[in-house]
């Protein structure tokens, strides 16, 4: 089942559900780098609240994302990571150090207006 | 609920949830196994039922004996000081006295020794009276046997070992109890002492503070890192101050927890500082080879506290 793109002014929101398998989370990313452009978006947020465990390739994926949408002039944070899920993540080492992360929609783009008046003030 | 059947020979289940049986896991298997290895089977539930008359026949004297040796100790004449309970108790002892001889000894039988047993363990009825209550028992009844078969000795020893073997059962039975009763005490007292050992204190809208005392042990620190996760979900928190100027050693294996519990933290969107390493704690990081770059450290608790209002107000 194809994960919905939302966008909301700047931003697009993607909420991942939990049935999403790997080609769902492979065309996440094709069509985020896809809309990005089509849109000028200046953020992505990538809400996970569902997910109670998160395995390596959905952790890869996300780092993916925020990397890829980088280069194409965005910013990308995750939101809403479980408790249970974070901790496992960092068991396994995928700490996602380079990705920016909020606890949940609300905090993202809270973080996603900061960051952006930062990059334009300057 | 109970099924209570009309002729009174009712079972109680033991996976009854509100049975003492599911309580103390006493399955039917445990029950079987007792009395196999008491080898307690049909002949002695014949024997103990031919009994029944004359146990009809001296409850009433065995009771009042066995509470005039109840009430010439101290320990014990200190449970029957008000009359009216001493008459309710005499009663129950009496209808347990000719239950022994009744010749049903299964789930319903154990579900009440259960109860007994939990009774006592609870107005702090210490076992060295209830053994001894079992003791008196043991003597005047097999006195009385004996005075019943005086001519026939052996008939009358074949009868008091089957009820030397149903009272060894029920005494099994009430020591569990007591012995259950203190578990679930230290159990819940354990759950306490851990739930205590870390505290995660609300100082601001979203920041916590988390003073860690004491010495860290694995387990301790897998539940503080559960705690820290959950609480900063629940208090939408965005800065977490870990003081652990009151923890003595580290070893490797708690150093990486907390280093996980900062990444982790930080996976759910929140900062953390840790502070309070002392110059010990320090010098050991370093030699396990901790990769300290991760860790946002400042010197003690107020200058944490000062850099997490920095951060929050910034935001």
């Amino acid at each position: 089942m194809k994960i919905p793109v939302l966008k909301q002014g700047e931003y697009l929101i993607a909420s991942i559900q939990e049935a999403a398998t790997d080609a769902d989370l492979q065309l996440l990313l094709n069509e985020l780098v896809r809309r990005v452009g089509e849109h000028r978006s200046k953020g992505v947020i990538v809400d996970v609240t569902v997910l109670d465990v998160m395995d390596s390739f959905a952790a890869r994926l996300l780092r993916d994302i925020a990397n890829t949408v980088r280069l194409r002039g965005a910013e990308t944070v995750i939101v809403g990571i479980q408790p249970d899920a974070a901790f496992t993540m960092v068991r396994l080492g995928m700490t996602l150090d380079d990705v920016a992360t909020a606890l949940d929609l609300e905090e993202g783009v809270a973080y996603l207006d900061r960051t952006l008046k930062r990059k334009r003030g300057s | 609920m109970r099924n209570q059947s009309p002729a009174g020979s009712s079972m109680t289940d033991p996976a009854d949830p509100s049975s003492l049986m599911h309580d103390f896991d006493v399955t039917e298997a445990e029950i079987s196994a007792r009395k196999a290895f008491l080898e307690f089977g049909a002949e002695d539930v014949a024997k103990l039922q031919s009994l029944k008359p004359l146990a009809q026949r001296y409850a009433t004297p065995m009771i009042e004996d066995l509470y005039r040796l109840f009430l010439a100790h101290d320990p014990t004449k200190a449970f029957f000081r008000d009359p009216k309970s001493l008459e309710r108790v005499k009663q129950l002892q009496k209808e347990y006295f000719i239950g022994l001889t009744e010749g049903e000894y299964g789930t319903d039988y154990v579900e009440r020794r259960l109860k007994i047993g939990a009774v006592h363990e609870r107005i702090k009825l210490v076992v060295k009276w209830y053994l001894g209550a079992y003791a008196f028992y043991l003597r005047t009844v097999s006195r009385r046997i004996f005075d019943e078969h005086k001519n026939d000795p052996a008939k009358a020893l074949d009868l008091i070992s089957s009820l030397t073997k149903l009272i060894f059962f029920d005494m099994g039975l009430a020591i569990d109890t007591y012995i259950a009763q203190r578990e679930k005490v230290i159990r819940a007292q354990q759950d306490e002492i851990r739930e205590l050992s870390t505290p995660v204190l609300r100082v601001r809208d979203r920041l916590l503070v988390v003073p860690i005392i004491g010495l860290m042990d694995s387990a301790r620190a897998y539940q503080l890192t559960d705690q820290v996760l959950r609480s900063i979900r629940a208090h939408r928190a965005k800065v977490v101050v870990l003081d652990i100027t009151g923890v003595p050693t580290v070893d490797s294996a708690v150093a990486n927890h907390l280093i996980q519990t900062v990444q982790a933290s930080r996976l759910l969107g929140a900062r953390s500082i840790v502070t309070g390493v002392s110059p010990d704690i320090a010098q050991t990081l370093v030699r396990i080879g901790v990769d300290v770059g991760k860790l946002h450290t400042l010197g003690d608790l107020q200058e944490g506290l000062v850099e997490a209002n920095k951060i929050l107000d910034e935001a």
